[in-house]
């Protein structure tokens, strides 16, 4: 827990740039402003589903339902707008609150019914992508609403709204996990669940809340999803739940639970669309774009898992180099 | 090892122990151990919980090094890296947590991981059958073959384990604690075994609480008391009263500041409450100032009725009264609201957040009073913080490291510091005292006086008797999960409360175990 700019953020942004650094050599497109604007685009929605994401793994839970969610999500705003013919704003908030619907049964199960979370969303994973395509025969939707477009590609004050929205999503996350009783139970839930039971916290209301945000925030991550090609598609939104665990990771959030900087996962969301900018810059095909989008998620891992290895074998390279 | 004090023994020793000592941060856990182990005897080691005994196993068995000392096997020095050489040199430890696969057979079990190969490759059943066959007859053990050991009694799956190590020639046994979950004739049993196996040479080292068994069982004894040896094979003749005599030993013990603050008021009263974890039909009242011991062996279940009064296990029958009035336990959150704390056994796995500093240790079940405006003030946790770490005398810099790296005793003041944070005035406080140096005992012990001063009322758990004593108004003694006596400590002597405790638990009728 820390409340000032610590290493934890330091380390990914470092890891950013460097990332940037490597793209930016192997193509010259890099650095259009054209792709940086769109690469911003595109990384604002991984971001704010990893924010989701995050909270989860700070429990010392995992949500792998993200993905398929987004594209049951988009479906349900798309036959919502020219189906049933509700209004674009009441359409939006019937997607934002069966996100929270959806995080609610994520939660529940798992934390009350203790069916790991692994499970219980790798189960939704499968079953919701399967509930996007009852909509419509399975097809896409397009065309839903003009005024959907513009949340997207909208701008305030000269800004993109995408920008907009993370600033202002990740200022509440991270007054949220650093200020609130809540955000600090949630640390704690994912430190030692039991001695946070025996403190008199509610693990499984904590557990379960935590799965509410990441069904809010995948809500809105589906809303961007939608507006940016106005449209709804139950293809959409697959391996983003990955996208967004490993921008968790990669920002330094522990698997384990109860250690990580939501601030970082940013960093973390950026780091992983730059690398999938620059394997499209180099016409890297997607086949294999997956299998480094793998080697990516085991290698962030892998350094959660040997932090203490590695600590210690850094901090001995520096005792062997003689300082004076 | 002089010929006048050790009763015959014409081979030489199998394991010597000598002047082993080991040393925990903040505890002497072996003072120069000494002591010899002879074929065809069963060596009694005894001393009350924190006199070293587990120290000692670990050692012998692989599990950690001595910082000092020698150990002997047919008098050649042996060092164990791990616990697989340990097994090698011969040494086979049965703990009380059995190493045995419970889903597979006997045959499986006694020949885990080096089963004989056959032709192909294959594993060579007919000739592992054979073997098996070979040592249940050689040691009596009336047990099929081909059962699977989880259907087997606990008794069962124990011969299992010591013919498993039978199996792999171990030439030294050493059984911990091998009756905490018999029964009379399980013991019985078991103790034939150990018998036959003694008649056959083997040698053993048998540890355990219950002084009857011992008594009947050993021949020679060694006694443990506050890591060093406190009587020596053969200095102590193999009887209650003088083995009991020697674990207490007569010096004075550790200072015990106890003032005594228990008025008439009862604040906490427990009528018949069960829990499935273990509570059995316990009634307790507890007084406002007052500290209640709880004495009883480990898994007497002293912590199972801890959790019960907290509402960690819920309640299958009776009732709990706080004030006089019914408490309703959902959660130990109730608990919590309702003004109770439970400082846990396990530090480790039930009190500390190892993700959190000091400070966020100490506030995490308070966070309402570090609030302002719907907002956790850092400057308020740290005041807060900063205050308890002065009164309870923690380290300067425990608010803003990481638990992890503090020591016992400032990590268990950290936990009674999120206690004292709450202003709970009924603290159960389970083994507080456990793994922790002198002088943050003596802290604790001023705690709990300051605390009954200010009308808060303990309930305390304590396997060291000595404190138990000392520090409680009146003791209840526990045993398989129920209160069987009541009454005020002066009125109990140590080797009552050994004896009480000790006892292999039919209340107070005495029992005899079988040759």
């Amino acid at each position: 827990m820390k409340f000032r700019l610590d290493p934890q953020l330091l380390v990914p942004l470092a890891a950013l740039v460097v990332v940037a650094a490597v793209v930016a050599l192997t193509s010259d497109r890099f650095l259009d402003p054209g792709n940086l604007g769109n690469l911003s685009l595109q990384a604002s929605i991984v971001a704010l589903i990893a924010i989701g994401s995050t909270v989860v793994i700070f429990t010392g839970g995992i949500d792998l339902s993200a993905g398929s969610m987004v594209a049951l999500l988009t479906m349900i705003l798309a036959v919502a707008i020219r189906d049933a013919g509700l209004p674009l704003e009441a359409a939006l908030v019937l997607v934002l609150l069966t996100g929270i619907a959806l995080g609610a049964f994520n939660g529940i199960v798992s934390a009350y019914l203790r069916i790991p979370s692994f499970i219980t969303t790798l189960a939704g994973l499968i079953a919701f992508r399967g509930m996007a395509l009852l909509f419509n025969n399975g097809s896409p939707i397009f065309s839903l609403d003009p005024r959907l477009e513009p949340i997207f590609y909208g701008s305030l004050a000269g800004i993109p709204l995408p920008f907009v929205y993370i600033v202002f999503f990740y200022a509440v996350a991270a007054v949220f996990m650093g200020r609130t009783r809540t955000g600090r139970k949630i640390y704690a839930v994912g430190g030692n669940p039991s001695a946070a039971r025996l403190s008199g916290i509610k693990v499984e209301r904590i557990q379960t809340t935590a799965f509410v945000i990441a069904g809010f925030m995948t809500a809105v991550g589906a809303i961007l999803m939608a507006a940016r090609l106005n449209s709804g598609s139950p293809n959409y939104g697959q391996t983003l739940e990955l996208q967004a665990i490993a921008a968790a990771v990669v920002g330094g959030a522990s698997l384990a639970g109860g250690r990580g900087n939501v601030l970082a996962t940013l960093a973390g969301s950026f780091l992983i669309v730059v690398v999938q900018n620059g394997l499209n810059l180099n016409a890297v095909p997607s086949s294999i774009q997956n299998i480094i989008l793998g080697a990516i998620i085991l290698l962030a891992v892998g350094i959660d898992m040997w932090r203490s290895e590695l600590t210690r074998a850094f901090a001995a390279l520096l005792r062997r180099r003689p300082f004076h | 090892m002089t010929a006048a004090f050790s009763p015959a023994s014409p081979a030489p020793p199998v394991l010597e122990v000598d002047r082993v000592s080991k040393r925990y941060p903040g505890v002497l856990a072996n003072d120069a151990v000494s002591f010899s182990m002879f074929p065809g005897r069963i060596h009694g080691l005894l001393g009350e919980n924190g006199s070293g005994k587990s120290t000692i196993i670990k050692t012998l068995s692989g599990v950690q090094r001595p910082d000092s000392g020698v150990l002997r096997i047919h008098g050649r020095p042996v060092s164990f890296a791990d616990p697989v050489e340990a097994r090698k040199a011969g040494i086979a430890t049965v703990f009380q947590e059995f190493s045995i696969v419970p889903t597979l057979t006997v045959t499986e079990n006694i020949h885990l991981g080096r089963m004989p190969r056959g032709r192909l490759g294959l594993v060579d059943w007919e000739a592992m059958r054979a073997a098996t066959a070979e040592i249940l007859t050689r040691l009596g053990v009336d047990i099929d073959p081909e059962a699977i050991v989880g259907r087997l009694s606990v008794a069962g799956q124990q011969m299992v384990e010591i013919a498993k190590a039978v199996a792999t020639g171990a030439s030294i046994l050493i059984l911990d604690e091998p009756t905490a979950a018999l029964g009379l004739d399980e013991i019985a049993q078991l103790h034939a075994l150990l018998r036959r196996m003694r008649a056959q040479g083997a040698s053993m080292l048998y540890v355990s609480h219950r002084l009857d068994e011992v008594v009947s069982l050993v021949d020679d004894v060694t006694i443990l008391r506050n890591g060093k040896v406190a009587s020596a094979a053969g200095a102590t003749e193999v009887t209650i009263d003088r083995i009991v005599a020697a674990m207490i030993g007569s010096e004075v013990g550790e200072h015990y500041p106890k003032s005594r603050n228990a008025r008439d008021r009862v604040v906490l009263e427990a009528k018949g409450i069960s829990t499935l974890q273990g509570a059995r039909d316990v009634d307790l009242t507890l007084r406002e100032g007052e500290v209640l011991g709880l004495g009883g062996v480990l898994g007497a279940g002293r912590t199972e009725i801890a959790r019960a009064l907290f509402g960690a296990d819920a309640l299958t029958a009776g009732e709990i009264l706080l004030d006089g009035r019914k408490l309703r336990l959902s959660s130990p959150a109730d608990a919590v609201a309702a003004g109770l704390a439970l400082i846990s056994e396990n530090r480790k796995f039930d009190g500390l957040f190892p993700n959190f500093t000091g400070k966020a240790n100490i506030s995490i079940a308070s966070l309402d009073r570090i609030m302002l405006r719907g907002l956790l003030r850092p400057d308020l946790e740290d005041a807060n913080a900063r205050r308890l770490v002065e009164e309870l005398e923690i380290t300067a810099s425990a608010p803003d490291k990481a638990v992890g790296h503090l020591s016992g005793g400032n990590q268990q003041k950290v936990i009674l510091a999120r206690w004292l944070m709450t202003g709970a005035r009924i603290l159960i406080l389970d083994e507080p005292t456990q793994g922790i140096d002198v002088g943050a005992k003596l802290a604790i012990y001023r705690l709990i006086n300051r605390l009954t001063a200010e009308g808060k009322s303990v309930i305390l758990i304590s396997s060291d008797h000595e404190e138990l004593l000392a520090m409680s108004d009146r003791i209840a003694i526990v045993r398989q999960g129920t209160v069987t006596r009541v009454a005020p400590a002066g009125a109990l002597s140590h080797t009552d409360l050994v004896k009480a405790s000790d006892d292999a638990g039919t209340d107070g009728a005495s029992h005899e175990i079988p040759a």
